[in-house]
């Protein structure tokens, strides 16, 4: 059995608090609160030990939370020059698969984005041209296979190497020598032609020797 | 046939077997070049005997040592001439050389053979030649005997430049005239 004065102190207290509570303003009394003191005091790794990270990042829409975060304004504070300065780029290009990026990349529609007279305004052709070995070029080249493409006939009529060719060798002697030359190998096919009717020859003849016929025909 | 396909026509037949035309011309300039020497020696060699002994020596065609020595000196000229560079000055003038059957360069001892074999061509009124018109590589009696042919070796890719050059100079010069 409770005493009687006990149980009347009890009732009053809880009246005076009741009272008391109503009387304060909790909003007022927060603010009052120096949150920053309160949280120096605060032991955060203790306090975040006690958390079940896991659990709480299931509870949480990652998604719908990187939705609501303005990337771009992040981005405009980013100092990528500073951050590029930290990055080991190297390494990083190690890492990367070439081929397999560019394995991806539409390589035309990039170069269609280009603007490729920009570029070469900004390009030294003349640097580029000094450091290119023009005798390895050469040495790939079949200068004997150019020489033989070129058109000898155009070329001593529509130059004035024709006029040089015959000031320089047009001698009576070396004319004679050619015309002779020419006229016989004139006579001998014109020979060889009515001999091979006389003959009735059916088969051509062989033109020449085979070791002299060989080249003529790789040629 | 326009003079600029013939001036075509004469380097594409480079290396082809030598006609009989170009082979006789080079003959006749051969013979007459080795008796024009031949008599030139005969001459300058009584001249230095006349001078030295003071006697002159008169060379009778009929006399059996000019006939030695004249068919030595024929061999020498022929034989020396293919052995050395494979062509006589009448067949330099005329562009033909000789060469082995084959195509190949002319080994000396084969100049010296087709010089040994080439009288027997003029046997039987010359019917060693007749190969030249009619064999199939135009090679006569001393050639099938030596192993050798004779080809076309002018530079005509040169003449024919020449001939060009000439032809261009001589348009040039017309319509400058014009």
């Amino acid at each position: 059995m409770p005493n009687p004065a006990e149980s009347l102190a009890q009732r009053v207290a809880e009246r005076v608090v009741d009272l008391l509570v109503r009387a304060i303003n909790i909003n007022e009394l927060v603010l009052r609160v120096d949150l920053n003191a309160l949280l120096q005091q605060v032991d955060l790794d203790k306090a975040l030990g006690k958390v079940n990270m896991d659990a709480l990042l299931a509870r949480v829409d990652v998604n719908e939370l990187i939705d609501r975060v303005d990337v771009n304004a992040l981005l405009d504070r980013v100092n990528v020059n500073a951050l590029l300065d930290r990055a080991d780029v190297n390494a990083l290009l190690d890492r990367v698969n070439v081929d397999a990026l560019l394995d991806r990349a539409d390589v035309n529609a990039l170069l269609d984005r280009a603007n490729v007279d920009a570029l070469l305004d900004r390009a030294s052709v003349d640097d580029v041209v000094r450091r290119v070995d023009v005798d390895a070029v050469l040495d790939r080249v079949d200068v004997n296979g150019l020489v033989g493409r070129i058109d000898m006939d155009l070329l001593v009529e529509q130059t004035d190497l024709g006029a040089v060719i015959a000031r320089s060798s047009g001698g009576a002697a070396s004319e004679a020598l050619d015309a002779a030359r020419s006229q016989a190998v004139g006579l001998d096919q014109f020979i060889d032609c009515w001999v091979g009717r006389v003959l009735r020859r059916k088969h051509p003849l062989p033109l020449a020797p085979p070791v002299l016929l060989a080249p003529r025909e790789e040629s | 046939m326009s003079t600029r396909a013939r001036a075509a026509g004469w380097v594409s037949s480079q290396g082809h077997y030598a006609g009989s035309v170009s082979r006789l011309l080079a003959f006749l300039i051969d013979v007459v070049v080795s008796f024009s020497l031949a008599a030139l020696g005969l001459a300058v060699t009584s001249l230095v005997a006349q001078v030295v002994t003071g006697h002159s020596i008169s060379w009778d065609r009929t006399d059996i040592a000019v006939a030695i020595i004249f068919a030595a000196w024929e061999f020498f000229y022929f034989g020396y001439s293919w052995a050395a560079s494979g062509r006589t000055f009448g067949m330099a003038v005329l562009g033909v050389r000789v060469v082995c059957a084959d195509g190949n360069g002319l080994d000396p001892w084969r100049g010296v053979v087709r010089a040994l074999a080439f009288p027997l061509s003029f046997l039987f009124f010359g019917l060693g030649f007749l190969g030249i018109l009619v064999q199939r590589e135009h090679r006569a009696l001393h050639d099938l005997i030596a192993g050798t042919a004779v080809t076309y070796a002018w530079d005509a890719r040169a003449a024919r430049i020449r001939f060009l050059a000439r032809e261009a100079e001589a348009g040039a010069g017309s319509k400058h005239d014009g």
